[in-house]
Parts: structure tokens; C-alpha cells; sequence
């Protein structure tokens, strides 16, 4: 026994000395027509006049399962579009997804619509959970988890792999090459920005997304803080001859003038990963994409209001080849019942750190949904105003007649899936107290896929989509 | 969200950092900051290309951005 003890303590201390294997390959020369960008995703009948995107927030088994089931609606709904009957689903331009809804997003990427006849066996009714500490128990496993550069997130990576994704890397979406464009959000824990997994983040890093297994991405989206660990990735910028896109040094010119942070803010994130940066980051650390934006609405709306961004919508507006655009949000964020305010007692450490991190983030992603509205507002107050000028001073007669020119408009369809909008509170309180873990009882499954198809359907914006576009969601 | 039209006696494509963005004589949106106008197609215009802090502009009031031809 004691020789055993002592094995096992010997190859601990070998497996704590073991090299880092980077789970990202190097980029060997930047090359900016290829890998993995909207760009370069074939559109096929997938017309850009009509453009949706799709944001899956996190929430563990109940965001992939209300994901899912918002994926099933979108497949059955037809829509009349240039003459043709398609289905939505194939009008569906970008998924932006975090977390829980990174599973979904991922294999839909990878497979297609084949995913309604794989993910619910493969994912869903699987009780990941247990899976994943069983692994963590094995003692096999102990010997990986003790090297430093090894965690419970790369064990769940592994997993992942073999059992959901069947060793697919980005490489199998740029060879599969169609829309809609499907970006994973993970979180960089040194500056708390969203990191995507898209080729122009990977530039920045000198690092090869093809290479990246989206298990691994998946993984990183997923890394819920405590329960897994953040993942670690290498960063080999300034190997490869990247060159940021103009507007990087303008807007970091512009930290000085104040003109917009939030672009300033952005160009200085690129620069804290790519070469040029003011510190060296040989390594980085990716947690959970709820730690940035649960909801995964962000980066759409930064791709909504800036010309500066990897897939500028702003930029196809201004060329006028977007007509539509819709944005479908599907939150699976819930507020669970407490008894805390039932006895005097003072709240104990644990409950206070849940709250202490949970609270602010809620906050955020209510604001993020709140930035949505705001930002289609901003369109339409837009277009308003220079129709109403255009139209009073035709009242006054043909010789006071204004022909302002006006941007080129857009109708904005802001559609939102969240167990707030359930009509009944019995309902509404049973769903928002769904536990976020890997593992739900296939009742509950079935019914977050029942209400992400319900709330869809009943969302006022989506039925005037349906209006404008003579479009029916099937019983 | 900022206004800007890019004024050239005939239709030409705008660039805004370099990256295509609509035509000429057309309201464009941007995000505020500073940012480098160019056009496309003949360089038979003038400047260059012009560096410009876009700020405080409304759907109604849009910045003017001009370019010239070079013969003018």
C-alpha cells in the first residue's frame, strides 16, 4: 500500500512538471483571405437583404435546450422571400452564442440541420454533469489534472470531443463553408473582454483557428467560474506578420479626446493581445462568455452600430444590401426563489460571493438587452425624423418642398425569447427556477424546447415579421 | 450613431478605414471617432484621403466630407 502511495506520488510530481501542450496551433503567415470569417463563408440562397442574427445566451442544459428548441421553430417557420418559400432557419446569417448555448451553436455549425437528429441524444438528455465528475474522479486522471497548465475545463475539452463533436476543429466549418456564421464567446480573464472565436481574433494571437477543436472552444464558452477552470491558450503574436486594420491606431488615437470609448477600448484590447501591445502576453487565460455578456448580444450590437468591426453590419447598411435585419435573443437567464429574507440570520460567505458575482452580471445583461432596444430606436428615431421634416415642408407647399437625403433604411425586427415574457406567473416562476447545470430531467428539456417554439411565436416583433414576410411558424 | 455624406460631383464608392462603405453624395453612417474618408475606382480626385474626428452630427445635419477632382 505504502509502495503505491508512493508511486502515485511520484508520478504526481512528474505530471506537475509536465510541458504545456497548447490546444492552438501557430499561424504561419497572416493571411487575410482565409480561415475562419463571415466573409469567406459562402452565402448560397442565404440573401443578405434579409439579415438575422441569432444570440444563444449561457445558462448551462436550459439555455442549450431553449436554444434548441428556438433552432426547431426557426426551422418550421416559411417565410415568402424573392418569390420563394424558405425556411427562416436558412435566412439565419450569424449565431453569437455563450456558454450553455455554445453547444447547440457549435453543432449546428458542424452539422447542419442533422443536428435535430443527433444533439438531443448526444447533448441534451445526456447528463453531462455526472460524466464530468466521474472524469474527475478517475484516478488516471488525477496524473493530467496536476500538471499546471491542466484543468477540469481541458478534461470537459477532452470530453467534448469525443463524445459531442467527434473531433471536429474549426477547419471542418471552413470546409463545410456555408452561413451562417457561428462565433463562440469566451471571456479574457486579464481584461474581462469578450473573446470570440472567429479567425480576426485568432490574427491577433498568430494562431491558426482551423486547428482549434470546437470542443475546445465550446469548453472555453462554457468554463463556468469555480466549477471549471479557465483554459489556456498561446499566444504567438508578432510571428506571423499580422497588421491591424486601420482604424486600430485611430481609435487608440483617440483615448486623448474621449470621442468614443468604447471603440478606443476595443482598439486597445487588440493591442494588448496582438505584438504591438505594451506588455507581452505569451499565454491566455479564457473563462466562461457569461463573465463578458451572458447573453451574447455584445458583439452583434458593436457589429450593428460600428463600421469598425470583423463583420461590420453597419458597413453592408451603408452599401444597402440589408433591408431587414432581425435579431432573435434568446435568454435563458432566470431568478431563482430564495429563502434568505425569512430568517434574521446574517447571509453566509458562500451565498454572499454567489450573490457578489451573479448580481452584477444580471445587471449587465439587462442592460445589454435595454442597449438592443436602444440601438433600434436610434435607426428608426433616424429615419423618422427625416421623413417627418421631408413631409412637413411638402405641406407648405410644392415650393418649400425638402428632399433631405436620408440613410439608407432598414427595417429592424428586435425579437426576444426570455421566461420573463411568459404571460403566466406559475409558468414564468417554474422556468426561472431551473437550476444552470449540465444535466436536466428530460421533462424539463422537453419543456424549454416547447417554450423557446411558444415564446418565439408569440413575440410581438416576430409576429410582425411574419406580417411583412407572409410567414407561418408550423403547429 | 453619426451622419456622414461624402461629396464628389459623380458617383464613386467610399472608403472608411480603408474598408468599402456605400457611394458618394449618400447619407453613411458611422461610429463616432475619428476616421480616414477615401474613394474608389480612378484616383483623379483630391486629397488623397482625408483624416476627420466625426462628432455631434444628426440624420439631418450629416458631416460634409468633400473631395475634388484633380482638375478642378
Amino acid at each position: 500500500m505504502r509502495r503505491a502511495l508512493a508511486l502515485l506520488g511520484c508520478a504526481l510530481l512528474l505530471s506537475a512538471c509536465a510541458p504545456f501542450a497548447p490546444g492552438n496551433p501557430p499561424l504561419a503567415k497572416y493571411t487575410p483571405e482565409a480561415g475562419y470569417r463571415f466573409e469567406r463563408l459562402e452565402a448560397g440562397d442565404n440573401t443578405d437583404e434579409l439579415f438575422v442574427i441569432v444570440t444563444f445566451s449561457g445558462g448551462g442544459t436550459r439555455a442549450a435546450a431553449l436554444a434548441y428548441g428556438v433552432l426547431e421553430a426557426l426551422r418550421d417557420t416559411t417565410i415568402q422571400w424573392r418569390g420563394r418559400s424558405v425556411a427562416l432557419l436558412d435566412e439565419v446569417d450569424v449565431i453569437s452564442s455563450i456558454s450553455g448555448g455554445s453547444f447547440p451553436a457549435a453543432y449546428y455549425a458542424l452539422r447542419g440541420k442533422q443536428i435535430f437528429a443527433e444533439f438531443p441524444d448526444k447533448f441534451l438528455y445526456r447528463p453531462v454533469q455526472s460524466d464530468l465528475v466521474r472524469l474527475a474522479f478517475l484516478p488516471a486522471n488525477w496524473l493530467k489534472l496536476a500538471a499546471p497548465a491542466y484543468g477540469r475545463s481541458d478534461l470537459a475539452a477532452e470530453f467534448y470531443d469525443r463524445e459531442v463533436f467527434g473531433g471536429a476543429t474549426y477547419a471542418d466549418l471552413i470546409a463545410r463553408n456555408r452561413r451562417p456564421f457561428v462565433i463562440l464567446n469566451a471571456t479574457d480573464m486579464t481584461t474581462g473582454a469578450q473573446f470570440p472565436f472567429i479567425q480576426d481574433q485568432f490574427d491577433l494571437l498568430c494562431s491558426d483557428l482551423a486547428g482549434v477543436p470546437l470542443a475546445r472552444a465550446a469548453a472555453s464558452s462554457s468554463a463556468f467560474p469555480g466549477g471549471l477552470t479557465a483554459l489556456t491558450f498561446q499566444n504567438y503574436a508578432g510571428t506571423c506578420g499580422y497588421r491591424q486594420p486601420a482604424w486600430v491606431q485611430l481609435a487608440f488615437e483617440d483615448h486623448g479626446s474621449r470621442v468614443n470609448p468604447r471603440r478606443t477600448a476595443r482598439a486597445e484590447n487588440r493591442l494588448s493581445l496582438a505584438a504591438e501591445g505594451p506588455a507581452k502576453r505569451p499565454y491566455l487565460h479564457l473563462t466562461d462568455g457569461g463573465v463578458a455578456d451572458n447573453i451574447g448580444l455584445r458583439g452583434p450590437l458593436e457589429a450593428i452600430a460600428s463600421t469598425n468591426h470583423p463583420w461590420s453590419v453597419l458597413q453592408r447598411m451603408n452599401q444597402k444590401k440589408i433591408d431587414r435585419l432581425v435579431v432573435i435573443a434568446v435568454n435563458a437567464a432566470t431568478n431563482p426563489a430564495t429563502g434568505r429574507d425569512q430568517a434574521a440570520d446574517v447571509p453566509g460567505l458562500l451565498d454572499t460571493l454567489t450573490t457578489a458575482a451573479n448580481v452584477p452580471l444580471d445587471n449587465y445583461s439587462f442592460d445589454t438587452v435595454e442597449l438592443l432596444s436602444k440601438t433600434v430606436n436610434e435607426f428608426n428615431a433616424d429615419a423618422r425624423l427625416v421623413e417627418g421634416c421631408n413631409k412637413l415642408s411638402a405641406r407648405k407647399g410644392a415650393q418649400c418642398a425638402l428632399d433631405l437625403p436620408a440613410p439608407h433604411r432598414v427595417d429592424l425586427y428586435p425579437i426576444q425569447v426570455a421566461f420573463e415574457y411568459l404571460a403566466s406567473p406559475e409558468e414564468r416562476t417554474w422556468f426561472k427556477n431551473l437550476p444552470t447545470t449540465f444535466e436536466l430531467p428530460r421533462e424539463s428539456i422537453d419543456k424549454l424546447r416547447a417554450v423557446g417554439r411558444r415564446l418565439l411565436n408569440e413575440d410581438p416583433q416576430f409576429q410582425n415579421l411574419m406580417k411583412a414576410l407572409n410567414g407561418k411558424l408550423a403547429n | 450613431m453619426e451622419h456622414v455624406i461624402v461629396s464628389f460631383p459623380t458617383n464613386r464608392l467610399v472608403y472608411i478605414d480603408g474598408e468599402e462603405n456605400g457611394s458618394t453624395n449618400e447619407v453613411l453612417r458611422v461610429d463616432a471617432g475619428t476616421h480616414v474618408f477615401e474613394l474608389g475606382n480612378l484616383e483623379n480626385y483630391r486629397p488623397a484621403s482625408r483624416k476627420v474626428e466625426v462628432k455631434d452630427t444628426t440624420a439631418l445635419e450629416p458631416l460634409e466630407i468633400k473631395f475634388f477632382r484633380k482638375d478642378d
